[in-house]
């Protein structure tokens, strides 16, 4: 749960947008006001590396009152910010819901850092994780804790896929396997069907954590990885059981 | 009930990994390197901050200390520091920036020391009259944790000079080694200031050494639209 004043169902549901730079993540954000700004009221924190270029597209996409877009600086540290050291951001996010008290939705961008970068759940209730087709078909199989344990994959931008070779289907079912079968939308904002299941999606997760049955996931900062050793190596899992580990490796 | 040794207390403060949001600010140095300074300045310039702007945040959270401990009876509240050390710190960039880096330390000092009336008397002040600057909060995690007056100053100096040391290697090309070196040079340079600043007592013994072209490249840089960090 995180930190900070009303039990979880009396505030606004804290939704975490991560992926790599470039996905998609501030237009999947547009398009999601778009389809729910008239049914919820909606903030939005922005994680920019270096400019408020995110907060300013969204202000300029019309999709929100200005105010209720605002950017947070993150040291040049996008991933501590949503992970190691959430107090900017938390700050903000307390920030916009005490000015527009009350709101339903609070929406965080990530800085957009790399594939291990996943929220804390000390920040936000549930999380996006976004990739994109132009990133290769393979990106979903190969995993990391956002593809594996976000409680969403968006496999974005459907529609550059016959001009990337890459097959939506099989991306998406590689995805599924990695995930256990948690939840995946294959999303395009210009297709309509997807867009309703994104909707949907949101929707769905706000009723369960109104109704208190939501529980925050971590999914890790992360992934199960594989040790080359003279045996032929092992799968490493970081998060299985909580013992220490006294091997040291880079990554 | 065992309690961690105050010193331990200085270390973790002193940790840039210490949740408490810091990590987005760089201690004026982004508004100065914007500002023009070159880099080659960069070793005078945090002896220079040593020995002025740090201080003016040290006697502030020691006379914090000293009144929330109610070891002084000068016949001042807490109102009377915040406005000694609002009328030190003229940027109003700096002022927002110091009062978010006290909201961040405030967040965390109510979860470490809730019992400390200390922290109580802070948090009561920041509901009533809003968020206060981050030298007030370390002044009342002094009084709660017993940090004797000369260790918080000297924390104060080494905080700041390592917040803009390591946002230097995010600004400017060089190797890790050599800002600490500089880090501790400022330190150096503070020491013969530490217990003079240690017993201030009252709001008007709080140094007042500014520092106008930091104040102006505070200001200018917080109406950029690029940059790396808050302030
Ligand atoms: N073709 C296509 N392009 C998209 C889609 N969504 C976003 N983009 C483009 O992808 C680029 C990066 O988008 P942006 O939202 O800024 O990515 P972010 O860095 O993850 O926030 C921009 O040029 C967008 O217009 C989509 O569904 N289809
Ligand atoms: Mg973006």
């Amino acid at each position: 749960m995180p930190a900070g004043g009303r039990a979880p169902a009396a505030r606004a549901l804290r939704l975490g947008v991560a992926g790599p730079v470039g996905v998609g993540k501030s237009s999947l954000i547009a398009t999601v006001c778009r389809a729910l700004g008239a049914e919820l009221r909606i903030g939005v924190i922005t994680n920019d590396i270096y400019t408020d270029e995110d907060a300013r597209f969204l202000r300029s996409a019309g999709v929100l009152e200005p105010e209720r877009i605002r950017a947070v600086e993150t040291g040049a540290c996008p991933h501590t910010a949503i992970r190691d050291d959430v107090t900017a951001n938390l700050l903000a996010t307390e920030d916009l819901e005490r000015d527009f008290d009350p709101l339903d939705l609070v929406i965080i961008e990530s800085g957009g850092d790399n594939l291990t970068a996943t929220f804390s759940p000390a920040l936000v209730d549930a999380q996006i994780f976004v990739l994109d087709v132009a990133g290769g078909g393979d990106v979903a199989r190969k995993g990391g804790p956002g593809i594996g344990r976000a409680d969403l994959l968006v496999v974005n931008k459907t529609d550059l896929a016959p001009h990337v070779g890459v097959d939506v289907a099989q991306m998406v079912s590689d995805a599924s396997a990695a995930r256990e079968n948690r939840a995946v939308v294959a999303l395009s904002r210009s297709d309509d069907a997807s867009v309703a299941q994104l909707r949907a999606w949101v929707l769905g997760v706000l009723d369960s954590f109104r109704a208190g049955a939501h529980v925050a996931q971590d999914p890790g900062p992360m992934a199960p990885h594989f040790h080359a050793d003279e045996d032929g190596g092992y799968v490493h899992s970081h998060d299985d059981d909580g013992r220490a580990h006294d091997h040291a490796h880079t990554h | 009930m065992t309690t961690p040794h105050a010193l331990s207390v200085a270390m973790l403060l002193a940790d840039a990994r210490l949740p408490s949001g810091g990590h987005a600010h760089s201690a004026s140095l982004e508004p100065a390197l914007l500002g023009g300074m070159p880099t080659a300045s960069v070793p005078a310039w945090l002896v220079g901050r040593a020995t002025t702007v740090s201080l003016v945040e040290a006697g502030t959270a020691v006379v914090t200390a000293r009144l929330l401990a109610e070891v002084s009876d000068g016949g001042f509240g807490l109102a009377d520091v915040v406005r000694a050390w609002a009328a030190r710190t003229t940027a109003p960039a700096l002022r927002d920036a110091a009062r978010l880096l006290g909201r961040g330390y405030l967040r965390l000092a109510r979860t470490l020391w809730s019992d400390a009336a200390a922290v109580r008397a802070l948090v009561a002040h920041d509901a009533a009259h809003g968020p206060l600057p981050r030298a007030i909060v370390l002044g009342a995690i002094a009084a709660a944790t017993g940090l004797p007056a000369a260790d918080t100053v000297r924390l104060t100096v080494y905080d700041d000079a390592q917040t803009a040391a390591s946002a230097l290697l995010k600004l400017e090309p060089l190797d890790p080694v050599t800002p600490a070196h500089w880090v501790l040079e400022a330190c150096a340079a503070a020491e013969q200031h530490v217990l003079r600043v240690a017993a201030c007592t009252t709001p008007e013994d709080i140094p007042a050494s500014g520092s106008p072209q930091t104040e102006g490249w505070a200001q200018a840089h917080a109406l950029l639209s690029q940059r790396l960090f808050r302030a």
